[in-house]
């Protein structure tokens, strides 16, 4: 890779935004309640490493789970709805209602449920990711073209054929579309899960941090939680470009 | 016009498709539209047949009742090797090409050749294998692993037909499928179909707009009326084959299509003045 090559790589953007934060807090004298320095925050990451490790650790695992259990249970809805418009008249509505629930009020009675235990972060997490995959499936599902299920039709296609052949790969493309929206909505599930009480995770420091006004250590978790993000969001990027690069004509 | 059911006991070979007194009507009452009308036709086993009409005239809807997409109404009835065949029982039983390619995407040239036989239930390697081998004769040898993205125009086309031509049935629906060619493209494709037809000897019937390429084809040209549309006459085609592109310049094409031009062009002026 040459130079100028190197500079436009998503990588370099880091090293852009880091040389900023170095130059310009002490430029312009900046306080550190509003954004400490850059040493400071590294320094802060630095004496909690272990704990901020164990915390990067669990909120990981607790993301990853919520997002696909939601992932499944949203192409599943998404395809019952595409199949039955009862269905979708039935329980879309009540999606929707759901969805405009504050997460917190929700977040609450999960915890009465199922405790203080990872489940619980789990089904917030999840219950924050299914619904963007559900309305991506199902728009996705929607854009089977007509000429096309004729086509196989006149080949004397099944219903299943039709599904698996045709419907499911046109769908695809919308369906890594609600996963992409789905996964930073599962990082703020996991987030608010741990802040009904837990011991290990990032939301968790996080709220002891605001709680003691730590503002270096706030820095550490934000950048720590976007980190999460991109790992995830990376991922799913690559799956995408490997296994369903084409999109809907 | 003699009972079709007659005619065909008396001629030898029994013909391969039968329309006979076939109609389709959308809609109720007041604002009932009739696209297809008393529509007589037959094809004899091995035929070349073309279908030209002025646009609009019906010909898409007639072709999906004969691939079993959409049922003719009550009245008449298609009959495929002299049976009277049921709503949605032609589906499966003739190979439909429609204007567009209509490629899937996410496969490769090989596997969208392949389609039709995987839906049959065709094992994915027998399949590919029967394909594989008429990649050369399409002239697609060396893209099997492209994507349909990756082809032009005439290529994907040949893709589409390759398809088609794999669902191994005697009738072979094409609707139009040059129409989004360029004249040059188009003239190759045409003499290229004709050296396939020759070989495989399948039953075509091929739908067009283009008053040169329907007779240049054809056993038998068939011209539809303005809509609602229905045949308005059969023209039998007697050139020689095999025929080359030189064919169009001889008297003999000149005056069938001096002939035919003057009945299409009286359809379309019909379709023009009801339009306006």
């Amino acid at each position: 890779m040459n130079l100028s090559a190197l500079a436009r790589s998503p990588y370099a953007s880091v090293v852009y935004v880091a040389v900023a934060w170095l130059v310009l807090v002490p430029l312009f004298s900046i306080s550190p309640r509003y954004l400490p320095p850059l040493g400071t925050v590294i320094a802060d990451a630095r004496s909690v490493w272990p704990d901020l490790v164990a915390g990067f650790w669990r909120t990981l695992v607790e993301t990853v789970l919520g997002f696909v259990a939601g992932t499944i249970l949203g192409v599943g809805f998404g395809i019952a709805f595409a199949y039955s418009r009862l269905l979708e008249r039935a329980l879309f509505p009540i999606f929707v209602a759901l969805q405009t629930v504050p997460v917190i009020a929700f977040g609450a009675i999960v915890v009465i449920w199922f405790g203080n235990t990872i489940m619980a972060k789990v089904v917030i997490a999840l219950y924050l990711a299914f619904f963007p995959v559900a309305v991506n499936t199902l728009r996705g599902l929607e854009l089977a073209d007509p000429q096309r299920i004729a086509l196989m039709r006149s080949f004397g296609a099944s219903r299943l054929q039709l599904f698996l052949k045709l419907s499911l790969p046109t769908a695809l493309p919308n369906i890594l579309i609600g996963m992409k929206l789905a996964v930073a909505l599962s990082i703020a599930g996991a987030v608010v899960g741990e802040w009904f009480g837990d011991t290990v995770g990032l939301g968790v420091m996080l709220l002891q941090a605001l709680y003691f006004e730590q503002i270096p250590r706030v820095w550490v978790l934000i950048i720590a939680c976007g980190l999460l993000g991109t790992l995830l969001y990376g991922v799913l990027a690559i799956l995408e470009r490997r296994y369903v690069w084409w999109r809907p004509d | 016009m003699s009972d079709p059911q007659a005619d065909a006991s008396r001629s030898a070979p029994l013909p391969h498709l039968q329309m006979v007194n076939v109609w389709k009507r959308f809609g109720e009452g007041e604002r009932q539209t009739v696209a297809v009308r008393n529509v007589d036709l037959s094809i004899a086993p091995g035929e070349f047949v073309t279908l030209i009409g002025p646009s609009g005239c019906g010909k898409s809807t007639l072709f999906s009742m004969i691939a079993g997409l959409l049922p003719p109404d009550a009245d008449g009835s298609v009959l495929l090797g002299g049976k009277v065949q049921q709503d949605g029982q032609l589906l499966g039983k003739v190979s439909f090409m429609p204007q567009k390619d209509l490629l899937f995407p996410w496969r490769t040239v090989l596997d969208n050749a392949t389609l039709a036989l995987e839906v049959e239930g065709m094992p994915k390697n027998k399949a590919r294998a029967r394909a594989e081998a008429l990649f050369p004769e399409f002239g697609l040898k060396g893209f099997e692993r492209h994507y349909p993205h990756q082809l032009s125009g005439g290529m994907r086309q040949r893709v589409a037909l390759m398809r088609t031509f794999l669902f191994e049935r005697d009738l072979i629906l094409l609707d139009e499928p040059f129409g989004a060619l360029d004249a040059l493209t188009r003239a190759m494709m045409q003499r290229w179909l004709l050296d396939i037809w020759a070989k495989h000897r399948r039953t075509v019937l091929f739908i067009t707009h283009d008053i040169d390429e329907a007779i240049f084809l054809g056993d038998k040209v068939v011209v539809m009326t303005a809509r609602p549309g229905t045949v308005k006459c059969e023209e039998r085609i007697t050139l020689p084959r095999p025929r080359d592109g030189d064919i169009v310049t001889t008297p003999e094409f000149t005056s069938i299509k001096r002939k035919l031009l003057a009945i299409v062009e009286e359809e379309s002026m019909k379709t023009f003045a009801a339009a306006s």
